[in-house]
């Protein structure tokens, strides 16, 4: 009798043994109890986009977490709704020749951890991050740094470089305090100034907690702690907020925006965010080097269907590559509408002529076929490629869209074995025209995918390099994005949007458009 | 014994092989490692690199160097017990990271394995006794959906049945059994199918045989004759079916595990993938494979149990 059923039971009770043994032993991990279990009326769960991987002040990913969502750190400068800069940690600066620019720091900040912030911590914040992070060190520059006084830090630049005041608006560049390190001089936690301190950041269910900060310069802050949890499925986010686990999060499913808002107890908000739609045109490939291809083919977009059956209107249909809220936008634009009476007439003019009859344009014996490359990472951009690729077919070009891997996109945009590429590009990573607008239309620029090369473009934007008067720089910059607006090497299609999700219990809460996803603001409160 | 030395070997081999393979994999697909690790840590996925910051990062983790090289030094200190490298993204050692996530897998893993077998197995012998008749009929269309309902989807509808609508459990989270309970059903769904249509099968095959005919002839009651005669000579088509879906549980997770916020190696394997993250890919491969080859050799000892005519040697 013994013998009968021993394996399988061994089998299932080992199973059965491992899942309890294991479910126990993980439960009630730091942190997490508190707020689990006693909420606090005070309390905001918050769900984040992104897993929360690092809390690396320095990191990409990371710095915006700290900075903007969580709001442990606080950057040198800060910026308005229009995108022009004010102060943030630093009061005023100015640009003493060239390459020196003199800042003057706020003399009533402290750390979380107590001790003050001087001009040498800043200096010493800087200098980590130059080191640590490849990226922020090049948009820099930075030669040296030298500490006139507690609260003033000169700035040496390597070459002249007049967005240095917008790339200490970006939250890589935060303030850090000294004791974010531990001994051996490792990145521990973030220690920063703002209106909320670190408590803890649970590495197996990657949650951050934060708690508010009594003796913040700024003031008063809302909430008495803020739990942040990544919830990378949209899906998800959605389901959890409407089950009241979150009080806040973003960008649920973009169809799902509208019903959502209809239900009792939570609001739907919708935004736009310095990030636009757009496409590369490969000016390498024959028939798009003809700027009359491009313009036909901006006209046969229709750029309000998209906003509105596409992105269900969070975003907007886009002109120029700028937000018209912003302060350097050149407000004169408009976005190209749809006309398929003068697509039909620009590439008829460029000899493109539907022959035989098959509804597609040919010249010479060459149909007009083109690839459109995008990737699913932002849930807009395969659903939108699909909408253009049928609406270009309208006005007789062939598209064939490909949804690829990024690593993919990346070695086909090196071959040069594409034609037209879909991206969300972001604006404002540094509230400054002149980062996007060198990078994305100099020749040789970094973002230049298309191989756009026009003498008179590089011009104005080395004579604005030289100006420090802002009106006439944005000027110069203007003209730069009229000559764009006709030549259309990049295809602007529409203005991203971020959909804000949150209780009405949760006051307070002001959109900031320069954050580089959603930025949580002081003042925000919970009121049941 | 000797048996057991060499299915060891061939395990330690397999382990050994699927590293290589990831590793030579890794670097074929298409995209530069250093610049899809530059973009995931600190430029951003859409923006651009510079030629100066993509030698940083090569040279910063030896990307450069020829590729066997770079594979024999991660065996090297694999061996030796000085870890299985440095993540580029966490900047952790990955040991230290499978240590955080794998218990979360194994709990999920293994609570759908259970739930497979035990829910699968007494259904598919429920459904093999009531052959043809109304009860089995509804059981094997719904297993019929079990198989072909893809796993995320099961998992939305249970969302929205069980947390929206009923309020029994949490939507997403980890920790606590409540937080289990949706992750784990979703996953078992495929498995459970697949367990009760081979149960179901095999034991009317059984049932068909002439000892059993005997002992119903002897009088025996049917609950003995199929608790001691039926199933145990049923069960070895049933046990490897279950070691096969081990390998379909821990590949279900990856999707699973992003929908539940569920903090496992599945997630933790497709993110590292597209940063081109590869010591953490290589050690979620090795830790996978292994619990592959684990499951599989347990089942192979119970083998032996079940019909002792099977001997290895």
């Amino acid at each position: 009798m013994k013998e009968k059923n021993t394996p399988l039971c061994i089998f299932l009770i080992t199973l059965l043994v491992c899942a309890s043994l294991l479910s126990s032993g993980c439960t009630g991990t730091e942190g997490s109890e508190v707020t689990e279990e006693n909420p606090g009326s005070n309390t905001l769960v918050l769900g984040e986009m992104w897993e929360i991987d690092s809390i690396n002040a320095a990191d990409g990913d990371g710095g915006t977490l700290i900075c903007e969502k969580a709001a442990i750190t606080e950057t040198l400068v800060g910026a308005k709704p229009d995108f022009s800069l004010k102060p943030g940690l630093a009061t005023s600066w100015e640009q003493l020749d060239e390459n020196i620019w003199e800042f003057k720091l706020r003399n009533d900040v402290f750390f979380h951890d107590g001790s003050k912030m001087t001009a040498e911590e800043v200096k010493d914040s800087l200098e980590n991050v130059i080191a640590e992070n490849p990226r922020v060190d090049s948009m820099l520059k930075i030669a040296s740094m030298e500490v006139v006084d507690d609260y003033t830090l000169r700035i040496e630049t390597s070459e002249l470089n007049p967005i240095l005041p917008g790339v200490l608006h970006y939250p890589d560049t935060a303030v850090i305090s000294p004791s974010s390190f531990n001994e051996a001089g490792e990145y521990v936690k973030p220690v920063g100034t703002g209106p909320y301190k670190f408590e803890s950041f649970d590495e197996q269910t990657r949650v951050l907690t934060v708690v508010k900060n009594e003796n913040w310069w700024g003031g008063e802050v809302g909430l008495d702690r803020m739990v942040l949890k990544g919830m990378p499925d949209p899906n998800t986010r959605a389901m959890a907020i409407e089950n009241g686990e979150l009080d806040f999060t973003v960008d649920v499913l973009y169809s799902e925006t509208d019903r959502i808002n209809k239900l009792e107890g939570i609001n739907v908000e919708k935004y736009k965010t310095p990030r636009v739609y757009k496409i590369d045109v490969n000016l390498g490939n024959e028939p798009l080097e003809d700027v009359r291809v491009r313009q036909a083919m901006s006209c046969a977009i229709d750029r309000y269907e998209i906003t509105e059956h596409i992105l269900y209107k969070v975003g907007e249909p886009a002109a120029g590559p700028f937000l018209p809220s912003m302060v350097w936008a050149n407000k004169d634009l408009q976005p190209y509408t749809r006309d398929l009476e003068k697509a039909d007439e620009l590439l008829t003019e460029a000899g493109w002529v539907d022959t035989d009859g098959d509804g597609i344009r040919d010249k010479d014996g060459k149909t007009l076929r083109l690839n459109l490359l995008t990737y699913s990472a932002r849930p807009g951009l395969p659903p939108m490629a699909q909408a253009m690729a049928a609406q270009l077919k309208e006005a007789g070009i062939d598209v064939e869209t490909e949804v690829l891997e990024m690593g993919a996109i990346y070695d086909r945009r090196e071959k040069g074995n594409w034609d037209l590429y879909l991206a969300a590009y972001n604006i404002a990573m540094v509230p400054d025209p002149e980062y996007v607008l060198s990078n994305w239309y100099m020749t040789g620029g970094p973002d230049n995918g298309p191989g756009y090369s026009n003498p008179e473009v590089d011009s104005l934007i080395m004579d604005a390099r030289k100006l420090t008067d802002l009106e006439e720089r944005y000027q110069k910059f203007n003209e730069v994005e009229a000559i764009v607006y006709e030549e259309q090497p990049m295809i602007i299609v529409a203005y991203y949007g971020c959909a804000i999700v949150k209780k009405d219990y949760v006051k307070g809460y002001v959109f900031d458009p320069t954050a580089h996803d959603y930025r949580i603001n002081a003042d925000m409160y919970i009121e049941k | 014994m000797r048996y057991f030395l060499k299915r060891l070997g061939f395990m330690a081999l397999t382990v050994f092989a699927a590293c290589a393979l990831t590793f030579f994999l890794m670097n074929v697909i298409p995209g530069g490692t250093a610049e899809l690790i530059l973009k995931h840590t600190f430029v951003g996925l859409e923006e651009s690199a510079t030629e100066e910051q993509l030698n940083q990062i090569s040279s910063r983790y030896n990307l450069d160097d020829p590729l066997y090289l770079q594979f024999f030094r991660w065996v090297k200190a694999a061996i030796a017990g000085e870890g299985i490298g440095t993540s580029y993204v966490f900047r952790k050692p990955v040991l230290y990271l499978l240590a955080l996530r794998l218990p979360a897998t194994i709990q999920l893993a293994g609570a759908s394995m259970a739930i497979a077998v035990l829910a699968g197995v007494s259904l598919g012998i429920y459904s093999a006794l009531r052959e043809n008749r109304i009860s089995d009929h509804i059981l094997r269309v719904a297993t019929l959906f079990g198989v072909s309902m893809p796993c995320f989807w099961v998992a939305l509808l249970l969302i929205l049945v069980f947390s929206l609508k009923l309020k029994l459990v949490p939507v997403a989270g980890y920790g606590s059994l409540e937080n289990l309970f949706l992750p784990a059903v979703a996953l078992s769904l495929h498995s459970m199918a697949a367990v009760m249509r081979v149960t179901r099968t095999s034991m009317l095959e059984t049932l068909g045989q002439e000892y059993i005919r005997f002992a119903k002839a002897k009088g025996l009651p049917l609950r003995k004759i199929i608790s001691r005669h039926a199933l145990k000579n049923a069960m070895l088509p049933v046990v490897t079916v279950i070691g096969f879906q081990m390998g379909n549980l821990l590949g279900g997770t990856i999707e699973i595990e992003k929908i539940f916020a569920w903090p496992g190696i599945g997630s933790l394997l497709v993110d590292s993938i597209s940063a081109r993250d590869l010591p953490v890919v290589q050690g979620c491969v090795l830790a996978i494979v292994s619990m592959f080859l684990f499951v599989n050799f347990l089942i192979d000892m119970l083998y032996t149990r079940l019909d002792p005519r099977i001997r290895y040697g």
